[in-house]
């Protein structure tokens, strides 16, 4: 059923994520072009992989522990690619690592289609999901941007060089991915979380999930960001810093709940 | 074979002497080159000459090695002594003891050394690989380098590109302007949508103007305590002058600003930044304080989204990189051993024995073959029928491969040519792999 895509892609991943880690340890973007064209061809093959799935299953495949990773991982190069083709900002290789590391826990879990409530077996049911794990793919690529952010104004004010920040872009250019970043993430996020509370409202009723209520808190908190950043007032540093917040809250907040609670929402 | 450089450079000769033996010209140059063939009789040679190093490479087939025969070697560096003062009316005594004389090995090494600017006073500065890649195509066109200097040149430019490729050597600008306008781009992205602001004027400032214009930046505003300065400047680089007592409002609108003017006392303080800071919104500017006393108090560094650099500041972040340099030199070195290894094994191919052995291998191989074929074709031939014709084939071979033979052995000057003519023509290279 197609497993050998996602095995092809993981192999290409991996060597992409090896030589990506050779490139950032050395400091060096000599094997930047070696990254892209593995992770691409990876990308082709894993997206072949989610295609396969979809039609094999008939609903998206992101319901099972294995296929959100997997998706995640998926969504975040999609992002990756679509920057570096418009802007040219050579960030594939801190991401790489990123989807890697999504793709790799999702390779330890069942490959087996999850069987779902029949009432969830529903178009915009997909919907939610797709696009509420799309929006944190955007959201967790705006935290690493934050990052990359933070070290380089660091090595900048402080004067110092010769560290990581001689492979991270510029300033400038950072934060205008960071803006971008959240200003298309918190309205794919916010529909997401519509479409999703619309629905189970109207197939299950409301169940006072801990998920739901997390995200609910999680959304005020992007909003805010989003608020801010458009109107202008928090730019730069404190965005970063912001952004960092907000995506470590709501990591933290879902890992607890998938780990600690009976969320209806805990992945199959 | 034997290799020899003699020359002078910036760590073994003062300027005096070093401008002394330059060839200025390109013209000078090609007649020096005439000179060490047509004169000193030498099979191939080479001239390079730069504001920083005045180096004569010589090739000559006469004497077989030398290490053997050292009359031979010294007299090669005596004839090269001689042409040098000869040519440029200098007393030998006067440069003598700046000399230094590689040969061989230390000749190819030195070579790649060079291309690679791992010699150079700068180290890691990229305009020597030009530099020498111009010299040896003046030597090209006057055609007085052959296989030996043509091949060892080319490697020597291939190790450059390695160098360069390979470590990090030429990566961080030594030079204070090079160094800010690094630093710039580590805030900014397209600078040909930014503006620029010099406070100002001083030779610093507009070196550092010219490499941002270089960047792709357009925008140029220029301000002087005196107005006509201030337009003088601007107009050398197509910028706009304007008016001193404006600073703030300019400050508010530009991105980058140089200062360097002759105040003694700050021309920008922290209370006027932060009201330009949120006049604004806080956009990033970056600020270059290139004078001395200051003209841009240092507190200003504390303001968010504000870049201050002074002088020290600059010389610092060269200071490390140069440091960084020194480092990279050691994992190039390793790259110019490595090619000088190559080099010398192309070098062994060149030997006329292992040549001539494999060329009669190969016409013995041949003629076996052959043989055997014919005895499977004719079985009922008689053993002295089979003997004659075993001698005749023999003696063939003997006779076509005389000539050949001797040619090869023989220690003219086109020995190495013939060499690799006799590889390419019987396809001797490829039956080695």
């Amino acid at each position: 059923m197609g497993t050998i895509f996602f095995e092809l892609a993981l192999t290409l991943y991996f060597a992409g994520f090896l030589l990506s880690l050779a490139g950032i340890i050395r400091k060096k973007q000599d094997l930047d072009k070696a990254v892209l064209i593995l992770s691409l061809s990876g990308f082709v093959l894993h997206s072949i992989y989610l295609l396969l799935r979809y039609i094999k299953a008939g609903q998206a495949p992101i319901f099972s522990m294995h296929e959100a990773n997997s998706f995640f991982a998926w969504s975040i190069l999609l992002i990756s690619f679509f920057i570096y083709f418009t802007n040219k900002v050579k960030i594939i290789n801190f991401n790489i690592i990123l989807s890697f590391s999504f793709m790799f826990v999702s390779a330890f879990f069942p490959r087996n289609i999850p069987v779902l409530k029949a009432e969830l077996k529903n178009f915009w049911i997909d919907i939610h999901a797709l696009m509420a794990v799309f929006g944190i793919a955007l959201f967790s690529l705006a935290f690493i941007f934050s990052i990359l952010y933070l070290i380089q104004e660091r090595a900048v004010k402080a004067k110092k060089f010769g560290g990581l920040e001689s492979i991270i872009p510029s300033l400038e250019i950072l934060d205008k991915l960071n803006y971008r970043l959240i200003f298309w993430g918190f309205p794919i996020y916010s529909i997401a979380l519509i479409v999703g509370l619309v629905k189970y409202l109207s197939l299950l009723g409301f169940l006072w999930d801990p998920k739901e209520i997390w995200s609910f808190l999680t959304w005020i908190v992007y909003l805010s960001i989003f608020y801010l950043r458009v109107k202008g007032d928090w730019r730069k540093k404190k965005a970063a810093y912001l952004t960092i917040f907000a995506f470590l809250l709501m990591i933290v907040g879902f890992f607890g709940i998938n780990l600690l609670t009976e969320s209806f929402h805990k992945p199959l | 074979m034997s290799l020899i450089v003699v020359g002078v450079n910036h760590k073994t000769a003062p300027v005096e002497i070093r401008e002394r033996l330059a060839f200025n010209s390109k013209e000078s140059i090609r007649e020096g080159l005439k000179y060490l063939i047509n004169k000193l009789g030498v099979n191939e040679a080479l001239i390079f000459s730069t504001c920083n190093r005045v180096e004569i490479y010589v090739y000559t087939s006469i004497s077989c090695n030398i290490e053997s025969v050292p009359e031979n070697g010294r007299a090669l560096e005596e004839l090269i002594k001689n042409f040098l003062s000869d040519f440029h009316k200098i007393d030998q005594r006067e440069f003598e003891k700046y000399l230094y004389i590689h040969k061989d090995r230390q000749a190819v090494e030195h070579l790649f050394k060079v291309a690679s600017s791992l010699d150079s006073m700068i180290i890691g500065e990229p305009q020597i690989t030009g530099q020498v890649k111009e010299a040896y195509e003046i030597a090209l066109s006057e055609k007085t380098t052959s296989l030996i200097l043509n091949y060892l040149m080319n490697r020597a430019l291939f190790t450059a590109k390695r160098v360069r490729k390979e470590t990090r050597i030429g990566e961080n600008p030594v030079s204070v302007s090079y160094a800010a306008v690094g630093l710039i781009k580590k805030v900014f992205d397209d600078l040909s949508k930014k503006s620029v602001l010099l406070v100002g004027a001083g030779e610093m400032a507009e070196l550092a103007i010219r490499h941002l214009i270089g960047s792709g930046i357009k925008e140029i505003y220029v301000t002087n305590r005196t107005l006509q300065r201030a337009e003088e400047l601007a107009s050398l680089f197509n910028g706009k002058a304007t008016a001193f007592e404006k600073l703030k409002e300019n400050l508010i609108k530009t991105d980058i600003v140089i200062c360097s003017t002759g105040a003694p006392h700050y021309v920008i303080d922290e209370k006027m930044l932060k009201e330009v800071m949120f006049l604004r919104k806080y956009k990033p500017i970056f600020l270059i304080d290139i004078s001395v006393p200051r003209n841009i108090d240092p507190a200003c560094d504390n303001l968010d989204n504000v870049y201050l650099y002074n002088i020290d500041d600059l010389q610092d972040v060269v200071d490390s990189n140069i440091l960084e340099r020194r480092k990279e030199a050691d994992k190039a070195l390793e790259i110019v051993y490595e090619e000088t290894d190559k080099f010398f094994q192309w070098l062994e191919s060149l030997n006329s024995v292992p040549v001539i052995v494999s060329l009669r291998n190969k016409a013995e191989h041949i003629r076996q073959e052959e043989l055997e074929k014919f005895k499977g074709k004719f079985k009922d031939l008689s053993p002295d029928i089979l003997n004659s014709i075993d001698y005749l084939t023999q003696s063939i071979i003997n006779k076509i491969m005389h000539e050949p033979t001797v040619a090869l052995k023989n220690n003219c000057d086109m020995k190495e040519t013939l060499i690799l003519a006799a590889r390419r023509l019987f396809g001797l290279d490829n039956e080695e792999e």
